[in-house]
């Protein structure tokens, strides 16, 4: 099915598609080695030297995608269990799969601002708690902002991704699922098992993409962190932005090697994807 | 390829006498690269400022975001590809003014040939030096600003004065206080460093080694000793002025600060503080510093941009931009220079209770050092805090 | 029976309302008042001094509204088409080929559009496009092909390819197939990935910000400044304006898709 024209078309469709990110991926090598970009010194190893020998760097890196990781595969599990749930083209079903891609309208910085505003220590649950007489004082509110396991931060996230996770479940269920199940049924499949082998494969082959996508756009999210982030471990475009804007100009080549870790980053969250893809099957 | 030397690109020569410089602006657009974040200054700024230069000198204004490294940045990738400029004037101090120069990004030297310069307060080591770096005529000053605490005076009624008697209270006040990341929080960890010091004259005379070493040794040990008493025990801080704004606004502490004296007035009337609040100079020194404008080395209009910084220096700007109404910034003219009748102006703005007098102001005022003190500080103070986590 | 199953379904909805719709209100309280600080649950002063000054800067506003529409009204329809074809010719790809399709399709959405803007900005600077329209146009399609294109490929990888096969054994030319098999049966993917490049423009940030080198100023650059200047109150009434245009881009694409009817069987 695959070789010849077709083949070499799909290719150049892809790298189209990819060559700006190509071309900004060769800038930042350059950056990166001091050739070009601020800070820009003559070629030398030293940004990356000074980069990847902090330890730093790499609590950033391992603390960031641990928040990437959570955030997806929380939203995820919560976009499948509302595909599946709320399945029925009328009524509540319907009415719930309406609000539940509200939150795609609202711009990240703006949901950051509501994470702040009501999970902080003097945020809206806070005040709640002092109503309520079970603190009285800021103090007393666990911190769910600014702390060292980001969940906040997470909770926000979740709150974000979740409307995409979601259109795509819906969307697949509705291309798929009603087949799926039928053939599953006819064939004397109960309604949990019909889920588990016919419907939860297909959602997963179909939402990877997303979740990949998910995964790395939360992992590269600077809006959020900033204002949800704790200072340390700090979170890596948080890390990155204070390179680029370092007060002393020879310091801005480290930002591009972290971009350039950055984008490895992804790049293994794709290759993640890839191996998946190869191990799951296909239900025809 | 101009180099920031003698003559700009458009070559505004140094013997082109002021009118020229008015009529070759008349009808142009000058792009000025300024931060955008406060109303107040930008309320100023559309509402005051481009009204009148468009009146009386057929110049509109268009503002655009940007601070201090952005504009350095984008300079640099600008030369890089030989791009166009974007931005006739840039809004800048300190290290940005410092990297730009050794960079040669500005034009200049221009300043000197406003009309107004002659009124600046040319006597104040504040106004003239930038970080203790000459201007050399290539920025022009715009305001001054000190650095003052803000507190609560409902929730402190007894605050503090010294940093060793700030260094009590935080002690007996656990929880209560902290700083930010970002240009105020260093200014703080500089006000500490020549509290902790004897003062900020032995700092100065350019970048020392050793002295920045044992000052900081200080510094660190200070705050080594509070940090198990600061908000969230000193394990994370906000990120900029304006989240640590928020925290004091919302009780999780009860301190703020702030690099320019009046911002308490200006945080007040902008509803992001309580009416409570008031300024706190510290008795160790008060950081005063001033902002100015610079051309960057490919403005496309840098006469209308001489022309607007003149204005910007004009007695009627200055005193403006004075008023607690509109942004309270201080000025850099020397009153005694203007004509009488324009001096007696300045002389009628009351100062807000909640602001501190001018007197005290200059009293304890404290000039910048050398901007390396100011980055070496920044950069030592977040890889400590990044190396203090478990 | 049917009973017993829609309780908990109707708790479970009621949740999922409570949970995405908690912080929206929570941003039309903050538009509509100023003086709101711990501990109190309700605002101190109800009123309209935001959306007030909101009109008056209302030049600034208006105009950032019409550049943000522009941009991602534009983004929307050259990501949506092209990510249809490009995740069709992607999806059909076999073994490694397919493999490196789908990674090449991934970059534009692995990349922080931090570290895109970084590695972009010289580029399109070079080519005159700083500061201008259609450079952060060029800036905005670049993320938002990338979604839309593996938005595609997942629709793909479970799409019936014997309808499209039918219809090429009938005789129809590959033409035809494209325009009038494959497209009616995707209408309604396509106004979703319409909505999905609309909103990848719509939001952005950092490209608006270091491609339009702050010439080209949409809404959300707008917000930032609010919010990293602490107005919480003038941040959230911004912020709604910036969501409403969104989401009645959704209600309408729900709507739509609800008359346009796509099932397949």
């Amino acid at each position: 099915m695959s070789g010849g024209r077709r083949g070499a078309s799909g290719l150049i469709v892809a790298i189209v598609v990819s060559s700006p990110v190509l071309a900004g991926i060769v800038y930042s090598i350059l950056g990166a080695l001091g050739v070009a970009g601020p800070g820009a010194d003559g070629m030398s190893l030293r940004h990356f030297q000074v980069v990847l020998g902090d330890s730093a760097t790499w609590r950033s890196i391992l603390w960031t995608v641990w928040i990437a990781l959570a955030s997806t595969l929380a939203a995820t599990i919560l976009a499948m269990g509302a595909a599946a749930i709320f399945r029925a083209q009328q009524g509540v079903d319907r009415f719930a799969r309406l609000v539940a891609i509200v939150p795609l309208a609202v711009p990240h910085v703006v949901a950051a601002l509501c994470g702040v505003l009501i999970l902080s220590q003097s945020g809206l649950l806070a005040r709640l708690a002092f109503a309520a007489s079970l603190q009285s004082s800021p103090a007393d509110m666990p911190a769910l902002t600014s702390d060292r396991y980001g969940i906040g931060l997470i909770i926000a996230l979740v709150w974000k991704e979740f409307p995409f996770l979601a259109l795509v479940a819906f969307a697949l269920i509705a291309q798929r699922g009603v087949a799926l199940e039928e053939t599953a049924r006819t064939l004397g499949a109960g309604a949990l098992r019909t889920f588990r082998v016919a419907t939860l494969p297909a959602l997963w082959r179909g939402l990877l993409p997303a979740m990949i996508a998910v995964f790395t756009f939360v992992a590269g999210n600077y809006e959020v962190a900033v204002l949800l982030a704790p200072s340390s471990p700090l979170a890596l475009p948080l890390l990155t932005m204070e390179r680029y804007t370092d007060s002393s100009l020879a310091a801005r080549g480290d930002a591009f090697v972290l971009v350039l870790l950055a984008i490895m980053v992804s790049l293994w969250g794709v290759i993640a994807h890839e191996w998946f893809a190869s191990r799951v099957e296909v239900v025809e | 390829m101009a180099c920031g030397g003698e003559e700009g690109p458009r070559g505004i020569s140094q013997s082109l006498p002021w009118d020229s410089v008015v009529a070759r602006a008349r009808g142009t657009t000058v792009q000025w690269r300024m931060w955008r974040g406060d109303p107040s200054i930008n309320g100023f700024v559309d509402t005051w400022v481009a009204p009148r230069l468009e009146r009386d000198y057929g110049i509109t204004l268009r503002t655009i975001d940007g601070q201090g490294p952005e504009i350095i940045n984008l300079l640099v990738v600008e030369r890089d590809a030989r791009a166009q400029g974007s931005a006739d004037l840039v809004w800048i101090n300190g290290e940005t003014f410092n990297n730009l120069r050794k960079e040669k990004l500005l034009y200049g030297p221009w300043s000197d040939r406003l009309p107004a310069a002659r009124f600046v307060d040319s006597l104040s080591p504040i106004v003239m030096r930038d970080f203790e770096q000459p201007t050399n005529g290539f920025e022009s000053p715009w305001g001054r600003v000190q650095f003052t605490l803000i507190y609560d005076s409902v929730r402190v009624p007894s605050p503090p004065h010294t940093v060793d008697e700030l260094g009590r209270w935080i002690r007996s006040h656990p929880g209560r206080f902290t700083h930010d990341q970002q240009f105020t929080g260093t200014t703080f960890l500089k006000a500490v460093l020549y509290a902790e010091n004897g003062g900020a004259q032995n700092f100065q005379g350019g970048f020392n080694e050793e002295r920045y070493s044992g000052g900081s040794e200080r510094v660190w040990a200070w705050l080594d000793s509070l940090r198990p008493y600061f908000w969230r025990q000193g394990r994370t801080y906000p990120a900029g002025a304006a989240d640590l704004h928020r925290l004091f606004a919302n009780g999780e502490v009860d301190f703020t600060m702030s690099y320019n004296e009046n911002e308490v007035i200006t945080k007040v009337r902008q509803g992001v503080i309580p009416r409570t609040s008031r300024a706190l100079i510290l008795r160790d020194g008060s950081i005063a510093n001033a902002h100015f404008v610079g051309i960057p080395f490919n403005a496309p209009n840098p006469a209308g941009a001489m022309v607007v910084a003149n204005f910007l220096l004009s007695a009627a700007a200055q005193f403006e931009k004075l008023r607690p109404e509109v942004w309270a910034d201080g000025t850099v003219l020397d009153v005694k220079k203007l004509p009488p009748r324009l001096e007696a102006g300045f002389g009628t703005i009351d100062t807000d209770p909640r602001g501190i007098p001018r007197d005290t102001l200059r009293r304890y005022e404290t000039p910048e050092v050398a901007p390396e003190y100011t980055e070496r500080l920044a950069r030592d103070w977040k890889a400590r805090i990044r190396a203090n986590t478990k | 029976m049917n009973a017993m199953r829609s309780l908990p379904r109707l708790g479970l909805a009621a949740l999922l309302v409570f949970a995405t719709l908690l912080p929206l209100a929570f941003l039309v309280a903050l538009s509509v008042s100023s003086d709101w600080f711990y501990p109190n649950l309700a605002p101190r002063r109800w009123t309209g001094a935001n959306w007030d000054l909101l009109r008056r800067s209302g030049a600034v506003i208006f105009s950032s509204l019409r550049v943000s529409a522009a941009l991602a009204l534009a983004t929307g329809a050259v990501s949506s088409i092209s990510g249809l074809f490009a995740g069709r010719k992607i999806a059909r790809l076999d073994g490694w080929r397919g493999r490196v399709a789908v990674a090449c399709a991934f970059l534009p959405v692995a990349v922080p559009p931090l570290a895109l803007s970084i590695g972009l900005q010289y580029s399109l600077l070079k080519m005159g496009l700083g500061g201008r329209f259609s450079g952060v146009l060029f800036a905005h399609v670049v993320p938002a092909l990338g979604y839309t294109t593996l938005f595609f490929v997942g629709i793909f990888a479970v799409f019936d390819w014997l309808v499209e096969d039918e219809a090429r054994s009938l005789g129809a030319s590959p033409r035809d197939v494209i325009m009038r098999v494959t497209l009616p049966l995707l209408r309604r993917p396509l106004v979703e990935a319409f909505a999905l490049g609309f909103l990848v423009s719509w939001a952005q940030v950092p490209l608006t910000l270091l491609i339009g080198q702050g010439l080209v100023r949409t809404l959300p650059l707008e917000l930032m400044s609010y919010v990293s200047a602490g107005q919480d109150h003038l941040a959230a009434t911004a912020g709604l304006v910036l969501t409403i245009p969104p989401l009645a881009l959704l209600v309408v694409t729900a709507l739509a898709v609800r008359r346009l009817g796509a099932v397949i069987a």
